[in-house]
């Protein structure tokens, strides 16, 4: 019956006490086209149902028309795009003006739905049919798969959706109640009244829960509730807001909506109690027609008309088990329907709903028919124990009570449930029952903090409240219920929103999958967007039922986070990602060097032309900007017993102001980081690693002083970022650099492999290495970093007629490469020891311990590792791709190319790369295959170096 | 209906109906019997030829091709709870293999051509949708990376070569490719062959196949002790206080597999960590590739229902628990923002986790044991679904031959005494 | 996520820490053979319960610490203690 109307429509009941909505204004949204008012406080859906629309949208499979379920954030029927956001919960989602809302997946409109022709075929598509065809001819599965995907029931994400803002927040409270009804609310304030600190958590857009729809006494008391909570400045209340999710140690995780300019916050909640008062959800009855519109719960019916104001239909039928279903018999003829009771509590149940778009007709069990354009179902309770099941407990079935329950012996002591969800009781019980247990949740959350307190040794005054053990809190009973779950004989559907029948279930444990978990898995009942809150327990009845046990037995499945579906969005929140960047970046960038990522630097990579600036180093002098090398400082008498551990190579005879080359390697013999040490002077030592190991270092270093050995005096300070670190190299450097500084450098006084520390352009306490990465001539300056950009700016001023430049981190690869200096991680890997690097000449198998020896020790008795060699492409113009393969004869890989350049300074192609041992002999010729598919001819060098291999230049 | 069958007799295959759509049009009329069922119960025997310790997708497929290479088929698989209720059935699904070494390569692809024909080959629609996967890379290292998987993989003749920026917006319009990001794509590894399967469709499959040959499944059926008599194994004992004896024991369980190896007396180099999963609600399908980003730690796909399903590395700390962690999503999302902005409003429904077991080189355990008659296929880390076929097939031949296939050779656990170990770790990158 | 009890900053979120591995002892590496070492470095207890290991305080104080976790549920304890 969907009909385009003026007016907030005709189905809209006159003032009603609880009502929600503001009759005083109204605002117009568009529904598939077409113009539709509502009031402020009116959902999508109650504004559409008060206008008279009953078909919301179309099923998964089958494309059936379905109406209001649940008339909650669980309503299968409702989920509707609005605007750019897909699946949106129509029935939670409050209306505001200008919204754009759309049926989803439904061509060419809602009513007319061409995929409706599924409803035919739907005897071929029972469950599982797609496992059981598309099979052959194979070929055509994957237009058979493009096929399955246009069926794809479900909202869409267009590629420029407009980006809200979404942020986080951290919370502390003593306690932290799910759920604001009555027993939410009383636990709440009982809590703040014994001196917690308490957050208030609510999925609804006020605080209330049952009682909101409920009779005058009802009322009142949701009044008091409220007016306490609020009277207690030690609670905060949110509203509109879902706890989605419990983990470790009541780290919880709250979605709050309604703020003002924020789309969702995630506020990470650590609190000392969690108390679970998520009441009670109404259980669908299974049925044939039981999808129809006009088929609703109870609570449904209640919220539409006293929330709403909103009339659900004429004539109703109303099958009823329990009170709540008495209620909302008694509600509707107040409203003017006429209604029919069926006492389900004897027996008599309905066993099918009938009609073409909607109820039309009620057949019952006992064979009579009734007229009807409303059913109304009120045939149970679940208990949504899913925050209590994120606590690992699981929930126990009661037959008695015809539902699941917590199982209070198996939930951690910081977790209580209030309310519905624990037990059954008079309002009055339900209250003062949680009001002990927030008492209760109080004390244990103050205890657990006294306890944290004690955890510390250092803390000041330790806690306020005492540690004690918990209490217990008397329980409450559980009202008889009878077990009604579906009609006989069977039909209907068991999941709305997948599309499974029951029918289907049945199949499922005929065909072998006969446990709660197969028939989940094969069916997907439960998978679908309510995560099994309506489903669940029908499902487990049926299978039950069709494998001749009891549902306990058979069991629930585990409910896993979230409790409700959170956005990506929200769950990110704004992202920070630190970025690393040198005092001599703007300098960098004003020059238009090319950035490179390297981890969380941003360096030069060049500043134009790579080989200009090797040449200029090579003949003259450049500076490169290497500040993110890793530095630690280390000082203390038992620094070289340090070194000596940690580097395979020997420490003891290092003088004061002497510089060595190290490397580090792991237990197992794998090169871990290189670089270089220097004696500042007695106790004190500088020592550098690469880059990317600048942490790792540091946090290796203190592992093993402070477990292996702790009495050893070592003192570790890292300093990567304290200094700004220069290169200068060159023929010229010393030129350079013997401008600015008061360090004497001619090399008798500061020769190579050595360190000293003095002044640059005017700055005191800087470091200055005599090393050689690039084979020139060069120094490795650490300027206290505040001054690193004047440093480098002085360095360029004063070298201009000596024709200095800036070179970058591409410069400094070629300059390396040509002096065969390899780089961990490239020419390295996650298996390379060291003997396979070329390393040999640094590992003292004579040091009586150093990590990695013993392995070490055995990969120097065998001899079939494989070896990192220099390589020469035979025709120099050829540069292979760095990974390229090395191929033997048989097209066996024996190694690759892990370094290759061009060299400006040779003027030819030089590589390294790892190759079998039994080819790494000097003058062995070896094919290696290019990007392009040729292959080419390279030979092996018998250095690494490809330029100056004695070393000669950087000795100057 | 009751749940108990006695079983027809010891390894006699029954006849089974085949699915096709005809099956299902004479069904869908009431046209004929009822669906059989795809997996027996039977009460188990005293002894079997061989006793497979885990129903996942490992055991199942060890069991099946022992039954149809082999003729082996007086064989029980013991399964603790359903089958495919561990890795099999957390999993987010991905196929390929496009890997680092040529053993590796040649391993997984092997896998991934049964894959090709395992719906025909267990009548039984496992829905592999070869769509294409792409690992991005973010720096110059990870796509040196990318390139020596390139070149190793064209080399065992497997499709994979690096593609660039606008050749990746083309295939995924929905990636952010601009240079602005914090950690700019800059090429990635395609692999066209690869894609996603239904991996509960494969544990089925093989189980209906297996249990079609005769082959016992036993679920809800735990071990908790093997017996080891002169350094021999002479069977197991279960839960429910049942003895069952067998020649040959197979630990094909993960995530427990030390607990199961602890107790013939064998021990591993394995431990345990979750590794998460999550997956949102369906929209319209707009992504045909799997992308994996090594850099930002994450991947994702979005299956023929159209829910994205979401995975990275593994927890950084080891654990048997599969709860689950906020942190997980907190960082997933960021990262699938940052390289899909447009997903912020997409809503995720269900986080869980499987548990992974990590060997000191992020390759597997397979084949012989110190003790007699204890096979192990263990070790899998984060790549063991798609790992399902050949290890089944290799198992199969190891338990038939005594001794292990060519294939597998690599992956022996003498290997760690002996300091060989396999060299999938050299490129340090997210495995999957 | 759970609360790690650093011994000097009390129990603070996990992520704050980096885990390092189940509390080995090291063997004298001039004694051991290849297999001994190689059991020592690839091994692991691997246990489903209680476990003593090391965590290091990345995120506040440095220090390398032992507890004692129990790895079914994530339950910890100080190193030593019995509950």
């Amino acid at each position: 019956m969907t009909r385009r109307t003026a007016g907030t429509g005709d189905c809209r009941l006159g003032s009603r006490p609880g009502e929600v909505i503001d009759r005083s204004r109204t605002l117009e949204f568009r529904w598939n086209g077409a113009v539709h008012r509502a009031h402020p406080g009116d959902t999508i859906a109650s504004a559409l149902a008060a206008a008279g629309v009953r078909v919301f949208s179309r099923s998964y499979k089958y494309h059936r028309p379905r109406g209001l379920l649940t008339a909650d954030i669980l309503d299968p029927g409702c989920l509707l795009q609005v605007g750019d956001e897909p699946n949106v919960r129509g029935a939670h989602r409050l209306a505001e003006a200008g919204m754009d809302v759309r049926s989803q997946n439904t061509w060419p409109s809602l009513r007319y739905d061409v995929k409706a022709v599924n409803q035919v075929a739907g005897r071929f598509l029972a469950t599982g049919f797609y496992y059981k065809t598309f099979i052959k001819p194979e070929r055509l599965w994957p237009a058979y798969e493009r096929v399955l995907r246009r069926f794809v029931h479900a909202g869409e994400v267009p590629p420029d959706g407009e980006q809200l803002y979404y942020d986080k927040r951290y919370a502390h409270p003593d306690v932290l109640v799910a759920g604001g009804g009555p027993a939410g609310m009383a636990a709440a304030v009982a809590a703040a009244r014994a001196g917690a600190t308490v957050m208030l958590v609510e999925q609804e857009h006020q605080l209330g829960g049952h009682l909101r729809w409920g009779d005058a006494d009802e009322l009142r008391v949701r009044a008091e509730l409220v007016a306490a909570v609020e009277a207690e400045p030690g609670i905060e209340v949110l509203t509109d807001s879902v706890v989605a999710a419990r983990y470790d140690d009541n780290w919880l995780a709250v979605v709050q909506r309604g703020l003002p300019h924020v789309a969702e916050r995630l506020v990470k909640a650590r609190a000392g109690t969690l108390v679970v008062a998520a009441g009670l959800i109404e259980r669908p009855y299974v049925f044939a027609g039981n999808d129809l519109p006009g088929v609703m719960l109870s609570t449904a019916v209640r919220r539409l008309l006293n929330l709403y104001s909103v009339r659900p239909g004429q004539r109703a039928v109303v099958v009823t088990a329990n009170p709540e279903g008495d209620a909302a018999a008694t509600d509707l003829r107040a409203a003017g329907v006429d209604v029919v009771e069926v006492d389900a509590r004897h027996g008599r149940t309905v066993v099918r709903a009938a009609g073409r778009g909607g109820v039309e007709a009620v057949e019952l069990s006992d064979g009579s028919r009734l007229d009807a354009d409303l059913l109304v179902t009120a045939t149970g309770w679940t208990a949504p124990t899913s925050l209590l099941n994120m606590s690992g407990s699981n929930p126990v079935y009661r037959p008695d009570a015809a539902r699941f329950v917590p199982d209070p012996a198996a939930t951690p002591d910081t977790v209580i449930a209030v309310g519905g969800i624990a037990g059954d009781g008079t309002l009055e019980e339900l209250v003062a029952h949680a009001e002990a247990a927030g008492r209760e949740a109080a004390a244990r959350a103050l205890s657990l903090a006294a306890a944290h307190a004690r955890i510390r040794p250092t803390s000041p005054g330790g806690a306020d409240a005492a540690e004690r053990a918990p209490e217990p809190v008397a329980p409450l009973g559980l009202r008889r219920h009878p077990e009604l779950f579906f009609a006989t004989p069977i039909g209907g559907f068991v999941d709305m929103s997948e599309d499974v029948s029951a029918k289907d279930i049945l199949t499922a444990v005929q065909e072998g999958y006969d446990s709660s978990e197969l028939v989940k898995r094969y069916t997907t009942a439960t998978m679908g967007p309510a995560q099994g809150k309506l489903e669940t327990v029908n499902t487990v009845a049926l299978v039950a039922h069709a494998t001749g046990s009891t549902i306990a037995e058979t069991g629930a499945t585990t409910w896993r986070p979230m409790y409700t579906p959170v956005t990506l969005g929200a769950l990110a929140g704004r992202r920070f990602e630190p970025v690393r960047h040198s005092p001599m970046q703007p300098w960098h960038e004003a020059h238009r060097a090319a950035p490179l990522v390297a981890g969380q630097w941003i360096r030069p990579e060049h500043y134009g032309d790579p080989a200009a600036e090797v040449r200029n180093v090579r003949a003259g002098v450049g500076i490169i900007d290497v500040t993110p090398i890793g530095k630690l400082d280390l000082q203390g008498p038992d620094v070289p017993k340090l070194l000596n551990l940690l580097y395979v190579n020997k420490w003891s005879q290092l003088g004061v102001g002497r510089v060595r080359y190290g490397v580090m390697c792991a237990d197992d013999g794998v090169v871990l980081d290189d670089g270089v040490t220097g004696r500042l002077g007695e106790h004190h030592y500088l020592m550098s690693t690469t880059s990317s190991g600048a942490g790792t270092v540091w946090e290796w270093a203190e592992n093993w002083l402070q477990t292996e050995h702790p009495d050893w005096r070592v003192h570790i300070t890292p300093v990567t970022t304290a200094f700004a670190s220069i290169n200068v190299a060159g023929p010229r450097s010393r030129e350079l650099l013997a401008r600015l500084t008061d360090v004497d450098l001619a090399n008798e006084a500061f020769g190579y492999m050595n360190v000293r520390t003095g002044t640059i352009a005017g700055v005191a306490d800087c470091v200055l290495w005599r090393i050689g990465f690039t084979g020139e001539l060069s120094y490795e300056l650490h300027v206290p970093a505040s001054y690193g950009l004047h440093v480098w700016e002085s360095l360029m001023a004063a070298g201009a007629d000596l024709g200095v430049a800036p070179f970058g981190v591409e410069a400094q690869r070629i300059l390396r490469l040509e002096k065969g200096h390899l780089i961990v991680g490239q020419d390295t890997d996650g298996l390379t020891k060291a003997y396979s690097a070329g390393l040999a000449w640094a590992v003292k198998l004579d040091k009586p311990d150093f990590v990695g020896k013993p392995e070490l020790q055995w990969q120097s008795e065998h001899d079939d590792h494989p070896r990192l060699v220099g390589l020469q492409p035979l025709d120099p113009t050829v540069v292979p791709e760095e990974a390229s393969q090395i191929i033997s004869d048989g097209g066996h890989i024996v190694g690759r190319i892990t370094s290759s350049r061009m060299s400006p300074t040779l003027g030819r192609s030089i590589c390294l790369g790892q190759v079998d041992a039994h080819l790494a002999d000097a003058g062995t010729r070896l094919t290696v295959r290019l990007r392009d598919g040729r292959d080419t001819l390279v030979e092996v060098m018998a250095e690494h170096a490809h330029f100056d291999p004695e070393g000669e230049r950087q000795r100057v | 209906m009751s749940r108990k069958e006695h079983d027809d007799g010891a390894g006699r295959s029954r006849r089974r109906p085949r699915y096709s759509a005809w099956s299902l049009v004479r069904h869908g009329l009431g046209v004929g019997r009822d669906w059989e069922r795809a997996f027996r119960h039977h009460t188990p025997r005293e002894s079997y030829d061989v006793v497979i310790v885990g129903g996942g997708v490992h055991g199942l497929a060890t069991a099946h091709y022992l039954a149809v290479n082999h003729g082996i088929t007086n064989v029980a698989v013991l399964e603790k709870s359903y089958i495919g209720s561990g890795g099999s059935g957390r999993n987010t699904a991905i196929l390929r293999s496009n890997y680092l070494t040529p053993e590796g390569v040649r391993f997984y692809d092997r896998s991934v051509k049964l894959y090709e024909h395992l719906a025909a080959d267990l009548n039984f629609n496992v829905m592999f949708s070869q769509r294409g996967h792409m690992t991005l890379a973010h720096n110059d290292s990870s796509l040196r990376t990318m390139h020596w998987r390139a070149e190793v993989n064209k080399l065992q003749g497997v499709d994979s070569s690096v593609i660039d920026p606008p050749e990746i917006k083309k295939l995924v319009p929905y990636l952010d490719v601009s240079p602005s990001t914090r950690y700019p794509i800059l090429g990635a590894l395609y692999h066209p062959p690869g894609g996603i399967i239904r991996h509960d469709a494969v544990v089925w499959g093989y189980a209906r196949s297996a249990d079609a040959h005769g082959v016992h499944i036993h679920q809800k059926t735990e071990v908790v002790g093997i017996d080891v008599v002169a350094n021999r194994v002479t069977g197991v004992r279960t839960a429910d206080g049942r003895r069952i004896s067998a020649p040959v024991v197979v630990n094909c369980t993960a995530g427990w597999s030390t607990l199961i190896s602890d107790m013939a007396g064998v021990a591993m180099p394995v431990q345990t960590f979750p590794l998460q999963a999550a997956v949102t609600e369906p929209v319209r399908p707009f992504l045909d590739t799997v992308v994996v980003s090594g850099t930002l730690h994450t991947y994702v796909s979005q299956t023929d229902r159209g829910e994205l399903v979401f995975g990275a590395s593994v927890d950084p700390f080891a654990s048997y628990s599969t709860r689950g962690s906020l942190d997980f999503v907190e960082g997933l999302a960021g990262h699938v923002l940052e390289l899909m902005p447009a997903l912020s409003k997409m809503r995720l429904l269900r986080q869980w986790a499987g548990l992974c077991d990590m060997t000191p080189d992020y390759s597997p355990i397979m084949g012989l044991t110190p003790v007699e008659g204890f096979y192990v296929d263990v070790g899998w880390g984060t790549y063991g679904f798609k790992a399902g076929p050949v290890s089944g097939e290799a198992m199969a031949a190891c338990i038939a031959n005594g001794k292990p296939p060519e294939i597998i050779a690599a992956f022996g656990l003498d290997r760690f005494d002996e300091g060989r170990l396999v060299g999938e770790k050299g490129a340090a990158a997210v495995g999957h | 996520m759970m609360l790690l009890p650093c011994p000097n900053c009390g129990a603070r979120n996990v992520s704050e820490f980096r885990y390092v591995g189940e509390a080995k002892t090291r063997p004298d590496p001039t004694t051991v053979t290849p297999q001994e070492w190689r059991r020592h470095l690839y091994l692991h207890r691997n246990p489903a319960g209680w476990t003593r290991e090391t965590w290091y305080h990345g995120s506040g104080c440095r220090r390398y610490f032992a507890i004692e976790r129990n790895t079914v549920d994530n339950a910890v304890r100080t190193a030593g203690a019995t509950s």
